[in-house]
């Protein structure tokens, strides 16, 4: 898999992933009811978890969405590493909001179980987009090097 | 690109992504300990200033009690409650007009009976009302499970969720089962209008909006 590839999707999961935050960013600031099949959703986003440091979950989702985004327009060793600080954090982030809703509010938002799936994908298209740079491109290996 | 520097990257991928989700778990941890520490002022509710007591909202003295038979995880109830009761909380309970007293039923299942003994716990504190609007607001899918312990505790308090099987709450229970029955209550959201300690006829309900109910509230108050 070429890093143009692991780029691209990348870009698309990272947009998949800031449509689900602007979605909960929109309807936390207008009050709209939220759209919610396990009827956890309300609960998880009303609840003294939904904000760190006073900022709602959801921007921050969104604002990292757009970080990985980013990440995903640029081919250089910078973006990578970014990338996969920025992607692996979500995942610790991500467990332990999910912990947070199973143990302590008892309530599961399906919303943010679609965010853990994107940013779980994302960390290791991350981690894949490392080892690909690690590897010699195609053109660089001649025949001489292999034999 | 070496095998040595590959590692030293994802190692500091790694550390970067261990401080930034360290930081944020700490940040939260540290933003509920202190909502737990000093709770919140609650909402505004259009319930303030009015009196409760016990399953009764309003002044004792209202000329008309209206009697509503509902279960908490009625839709329709919680429709009724959305569209229909604040007007006439407006219009004739904080006028001193209308007392409400809510009879609850648990009908529709394991949901019901929890939040309804829950709320009928937080009328000894005179905020059942309270309880009920709360959970309305918050009604999820029938028995899905959505009346959890977290949500009673935050919409209830923990003294009501502690007391909510007391036996004066079960005979609470019960006496609203006697009294639907009595009624004849098939259904709800019900109602039962009269002149307060005179006799309650039933409404029969044509629309939950306002002008559903209140030609009966008038018709009352004019008798």
């Amino acid at each position: 898999m070429t890093d143009r590839t692991l780029r691209l999707a990348t870009a698309a999961l990272a947009i998949a992933g800031a449509s689900v935050a602007g979605y909960l960013v929109w309807v936390r600031e207008t009050g709209a009811t939220i759209v919610c099949a396990t009827g956890g959703c309300g609960t998880v986003q009303s609840s003294e978890y939904a904000e760190v440091a006073g900022v709602p979950v959801a921007l921050l989702g969104l604002v990292g969405y757009l970080v990985l985004f980013s990440t995903a327009l640029f081919a250089d060793d910078a973006a990578r590493l970014v990338q996969a600080g920025v992607a692996l954090g979500a995942v610790i982030f991500s467990t332990y909001l999910l912990y947070v809703q199973v143990a302590l509010i008892g309530e599961v938002c399906d919303w943010c179980l679609v965010s853990d799936a994107i940013v779980t994908l994302t960390a290791m298209l991350a981690l894949l987009r490392l080892r690909v740079a690690q590897a010699p491109p195609a053109s660089s290996i001649r025949p001489a090097d292999s034999a | 690109m070496s095998a040595s520097g590959s590692r030293r990257r994802l190692a500091v991928a790694l550390v970067g992504a261990l401080v930034l989700g360290g930081s944020l778990i700490g940040a939260s941890r540290l933003g509920a300990e202190e909502g737990a520490a000093s709770p919140s002022e609650p909402l505004p509710s259009i319930l303030d200033g009015i009196p409760q007591s016990g399953t009764a909202l309003g002044s004792p003295t209202a000329p008309v009690t209206l009697v509503e038979y509902a279960d908490l995880q009625c839709p329709y109830c919680a429709e009724w409650t959305h569209r229909t009761f604040p007007a006439l909380v407006d219009q004739y309970v904080r006028q001193g007009k209308l007392r409400i007293v809510f009879r609850g039923l648990a009908f529709l299942g394991p949901d019901s009976d929890r939040a309804l003994r829950t709320a009928v716990a937080a009328g000894r504190e005179n905020r059942l009302w309270n309880v009920v609007e709360g959970l309305y607001h918050r009604q999820g899918h029938e028995n899905s499970g959505w009346v959890t312990e977290a949500l009673l505790d935050e919409v209830a308090g923990p003294r009501a969720v502690a007391a909510r099987n007391a036996p004066w709450v079960v005979a609470e229970l019960a006496g609203s089962s006697r009294a639907a029955r009595a009624a004849g209550i098939a259904g709800t959201p019900a109602f039962q209008i009269g002149k307060t300690g005179g006799r309650l006829q039933t409404v029969p309900l044509n629309s939950l909006g306002p002008e559903g109910i209140q030609p009966a509230i008038e018709a009352t108050l004019a008798s």
